[in-house]
């Protein structure tokens, strides 16, 4: 009805500016109220200003929040949880086949692998975390011929027939038949034989590579062989000669950055009475650098020595004057480690991460020489040592000039004599290293149907028991790795306003990668590689979950934020929007004002 | 039928929870092994500086000499103090720290190892000892380097009000941070049982927001209770010990490593008449009982040890002969490489992309202006409704974060 011409009296308007003061008109046209009407357009400028500097805030606000965004290196969640749900449910299965070799006995071999079986699962004890896949084959040696079990795995199959015979256990050398057997056998990575022959004296031998045999008499029937294999093949292959499948947690003294550092240490209680020294360098070429070697993959190892001076021990002993020797017994044996005087700390090649374990060797002064321990039993110990899990082993040794002192030049500095001492000495400490791994020093596995004789290695530990640990370190490691990348995964989570830099990004997918490394690797047999992936993946996690970075004092929580940015912003921010906010007001009611007029003018004429 | 169904039904039902209090039994039944108690560390922490706190780096280097005489060594105690007592200029017996006025013990004699001193000892420093999260260059000296079979005893002296502790008198450690490090431990199974004490004002509150199992605290006061110093030497001219400390010292006093004091007896040797304060603990999260735990568990060392039976005897067919051997070039040089430092890894480093990002901006709550500026008329007037908005969102925000 009304046409809202758009012909401005732009010209009276400018004159006067926009105010709403209106000049004094004659009353020509009806009822203007400068109040509520106006007579031209309001302008658009001033609204336009207002919102242009708005909207300027507006635009910059994107580039401001993104310039303050915390820096967050995406991490894998979704495969940390699947890689902790795959280990969780489906339990790491290590495949192992087991060849059983009967020589000179006329049985069946399905039946006996069928009892072999059933003793096996008589012993085998639920495992949850990582247990064991095996296979068994049974081979029955007639001489002319062989009898094979309906399943046979390459291995065995590869056995040819006759080449074992009762005649090759006729002599007593253990070391001979083992080397024997070996040639036969092959003793491939995981692939265990067991040889069970009918001869004169009864015997029963765990050699140093991956078999072990058992001479039965004559008289004796195949029911009880198969109760010791079966032992043999879950206590000693399996379990590594322990009753518990696994290891315990104390017995892995392997550091978080899979490293070891082994610290010899030379202890002179009293140096007035005498000074010994000792040639490190030559037996640690001859004796320890094989078994560090054939650690490689479980464990990086490193080793030092150092001779100290002044290092009494805490406890006390008494004279016995059976022995003629000062006695100290088992019970003193936690507080021997006198840590006050013995600096046993002074590493420098171990990072922070590294496990030091501690070899002492203790030599006493003249007021207590010599010194022997006394076992519960009353016995006295043929190593006079023993170890603390975690922490390492001590040796009391014993000098020479103990018990005739007028030989003996008490100032002069005395080497300990290699072949004779140090060479038992070394053997002992070996003994104890095995024991901080869970091995027992003894060379004699006494199982519930009779002993077995463990047939030492030059280097320490033998194929089958690198084997065992191998497999246990990584069944540790790949747990403990999920673990902790699990933790991480919550604790980052949990601060979503913590930064994370690269590098945490970086190795948790190094971690992941070598644990599915592990994973392949230990699912098809191989396990050297599998245990140093496996600790790969370990140190990988632990460093980034450890990585300083991640302090919770040091990320800024949201009021801290708000308390350095609302003191900028706020107040400039109210004052362009509040002026916003205003201009669009006054020009809603100018236009209203201006409508009105119309509306007015258009009824009035 | 129905007499047919009743009973099969009945079978079923009875099945049911058979199958779930079966299932439940399998589950539970999974081997958790606890693992063996190792070794045992202590963490002293004294948190105050200046002369006029001297009590305080007496009550921690007396609680130092007293877990170093029970047998705990150096390299398992992490020792934090300010030090700045015994060379002090207003101190009248020079390297003399001394917590009882008869000055029979001078406490800073020898054999004292400070791992943090002076100004490391901050917050920051603090949790990173217990988190294990330190810089790569810092020493093992410095560092916690317990494992899952470790009894850790934290020690903490200085000024505390509720909820919180003051370290040296600039920054403060909330107990929200102590809880949260704590657990961040447990689960890293950095510790078996933890022993907590904290001697300060309105102590028991620093502990109130533990959650970890196998956590053991005690505080000398309630949350509204101070806790006094025991007596004034009038030669040194201040306080030189906590009586919170002073009672425990007394209880150590009487032992040594062979003995086997239970933890109770400890905890029950506290007298609130003497003390002039409750002295609260806390042991809800702790499972064994108290009276058989041995205090040299926590204040002591007792190592586990097992007995070597035999030597390995295989070395022993090795030729003798090879040990007159010259050591060839080869072996020697192979000698020197292996002797070499531990290198380390840096394959992986990658250069930070960005650099560390700035706090995130604020929101401007834009509704309650919008309200605020529809209802009022007068533009100055709602200036100042738009500063008085701002308060609630202060007030928003810092509830929200509590």
């Amino acid at each position: 009805m009304a046409e809202i011409s758009e012909a401005p009296d732009s010209d009276s308007s400018k004159l006067f500016g926009s105010d709403s003061k209106a000049p004094q008109r004659p009353d020509s046209e009806p009822e203007f109220d400068p109040k509520l009407m106006r007579k031209t357009k309001p302008g658009l400028k001033r609204l336009f200003l207002t919102f242009s500097v708005l909207f300027s805030f507006l635009l910059g606000f994107p580039f401001l929040w993104k310039s303050v965004e915390i820096y967050r290196s995406p991490l894998p969640f979704r495969e940390i949880d699947s890689l902790s749900t795959q280990l969780r449910s489906d339990t790491l299965l290590f495949p192992l086949h087991f060849h059983a070799l009967f020589v000179g006995f006329d049985s069946d071999p399905d039946r006996l692998r069928w009892s072999i079986l059933s003793e096996i699962t008589k012993l085998t004890s639920q495992n949850p975390k990582c247990s064991d896949n095996y296979t068994l084959s049974v081979t029955v040696d007639l001489g002319s011929r062989c009898l094979r079990g309906r399943t046979s795995s390459p291995h065995s199959s590869s056995y040819q027939c006759g080449s074992v015979t009762g005649g090759d256990f006729v002599q007593n050398d253990d070391v001979a038949v083992d080397e024997r057997l070996a040639s036969v056998f092959g003793g491939k990575n995981n692939e265990y034989s067991m040889a069970v022959v009918k001869g004169v004296s009864e015997r029963a031998v765990v050699g140093k590579y991956r078999h072990a045999w058992m001479v039965v008499g004559d008289g004796s029937d195949v029911e009880m062989a198969v109760v010791k294999v079966a032992e043999v093949l879950i206590k000693v292959f399996i379990n590594g000669g322990r009753e518990e499948g696994l290891i315990r947690n104390e017995f892995m003294p392997v550091g978080a950055d899979g490293k070891i550092v082994l610290s010899f240490n030379l202890l002179n209680a009293d140096p007035h009475d005498w000074v010994y020294d000792w040639d490190f360098e030559k037996i640690d070429d001859t004796l320890l650098t094989p078994m560090i070697e054939a650690l490689g993959p479980v464990a990086n190892i490193s080793v030092e020595s150092q001779v100290l001076y002044h290092t009494p021990k805490a406890s006390f002993s008494y004279w016995n004057q059976k022995l003629e020797s000062y006695v100290f017994s088992t019970k003193d044996l936690p507080f021997f480690v006198n840590s006050n005087e013995w600096h046993l700390d002074t590493s420098i090649a171990a990072g922070g991460r590294s496990k030091i374990l501690q070899f002492a060797v203790y030599v006493p002064s003249a007021k207590e020489c010599p010194l022997l321990l006394q076992l519960p039993n009353g016995e006295i110990s043929k190593t006079n040592g023993f170890i603390s899990p975690m922490w390492g082993g001590v040796i009391v040794w014993n000098p020479q000039g103990c018990l005739r002192d007028s030989e003996f030049k008490p100032s002069a500095k005395n080497i300990i004599p290699i072949q004779q001492d140090l060479e038992n000495m070394f053997e002992v400490f070996i003994g104890q290293f095995r024991q901080l791994f869970g091995f027992k020093s003894l060379n004699v596995y006494t199982g519930a149907s009779g002993d077995w004789n463990l047939l030492p290695s030059e280097r320490g530990f033998t194929e089958w028991e690198l084997d065992v640990l191998s497999r246990q370190h990584t069944c540790f490691n790949l747990h403990s790795c999920a673990t902790t990348l699990g933790s991480l995964s919550r604790l980052v989570q949990s601060l979503p306003r913590m930064i994370i830099k690269d590098e945490i990004g970086k190795q948790v997918k190094l971690s992941l990668e070598a644990a599915k490394l592990a994973l392949s690797n230990a699912s098809s047999g191989v396990y050297e590689s599998s245990a140093a992936s496996s600790s790969q993946a370990r140190s990988l996690a632990e460093d980034a979950f450890f990585h300083p970075s991640i302090m919770s004092v040091s990320y800024y929580s949201f009021e801290h934020c708000f308390a350095v940015y609302s003191p900028f912003f706020l107040p400039v921010s109210m004052h362009v929007v509040l002026a916003a906010l205003r201009e669009l007001r006054r020009y809603k009611q100018e236009k209203a004002k201006y409508l009105a007029w119309k509306a007015k003018a258009n009824t009035a004429t | 039928m129905e007499t047919f169904i009743n009973p099969k039904s009945l079978f079923h039902l009875l099945l049911l929870p058979c199958l779930l209090l079966y299932s439940s039994i399998a589950y539970n039944s999974s081997p958790v092994e606890a693992a063996m108690h190792t070794n045992n560390w202590a963490v002293l922490v004294c948190t105050s500086r200046f002369w006029f706190n001297y009590r305080h780096m007496a009550n921690t280097l007396s609680l130092y000499r007293t877990v170093k005489r029970l047998g705990i060594p150096d390299e398992r105690i992490i020792l934090m103090l300010a030090d700045d007592m015994a060379c002090n200029t207003r101190n009248k017996y020079p390297a003399q720290v001394f917590n009882n006025e008869n000055h029979r013990l001078n406490l800073y004699g020898d054999n004292v190892e400070v791992d943090y001193r002076g100004y490391e000892v901050t917050v920051e420093n603090f949790l990173r000892v217990l988190t294990g999260r330190h810089e790569t260059a810092v020493p093992r000296s410095k560092r916690l380097l317990s494992d899952e079979g470790s009894h850790i005893l934290l020690y903490m002296t200085g000024h505390g009000g509720d909820e919180f502790l003051k370290f040296q008198d600039s920054e403060e450690l909330q107990s929200h941070d102590l809880a949260d490090a704590v657990k961040q431990m447990k689960e890293k199974h950095r510790f078996k049982e933890l022993l907590i004490m904290v001697d300060t004002c309105q102590a028991a509150t620093l502990f109130n927001q533990l959650q970890s199992p196998g956590v053991l605290a005690i505080g000398s006061s309630m949350k509204g209770e101070n806790s006094y110093s025991h007596h004034l030497d009038s030669d040194v001219g201040v306080s030189v010990v906590d009586r919170f400390t002073y009672y425990t010292l007394a209880f150590f006093e009487r032992l040594n490593i062979y003995d086997n004091a239970s933890l109770s007896s400890l905890f029950s040797s506290y007298n609130p008449s003497l003390l002039m304060s409750t002295a609260y603990y806390r042991k809800d999260l702790y499972k064994r009982r108290l009276e058989e735990v041995p205090v040299t568990n926590f204040f002591g060392s007792v190592m586990e040890t097992i007995h070597t039976d035999a030597a390995y005897k295989a070395l022993s067919r090795r030729n003798s002969g090879r040990f007159e051997d010259e050591m060839s070039l080869d072996q020697s040089v192979h000698h020197i490489e292996r002797r070499m430092l531990i290198k380390v890894n840096d394959g992986y480093e990658i250069h930070d992309i960005n650099p560390e990002g700035e706090e995130g901006a604020s929101k401007c709550p834009w509704s309650t202006f919008r309200n605020k500026f529809q209802k009022a008329e007068n533009v100055d007037s709602l200036v100042n409704y738009g500063l008085v908005a701002m308060i609630p969102l202060l007030v928003i925000s810092t509830w929200l974060v509590q």
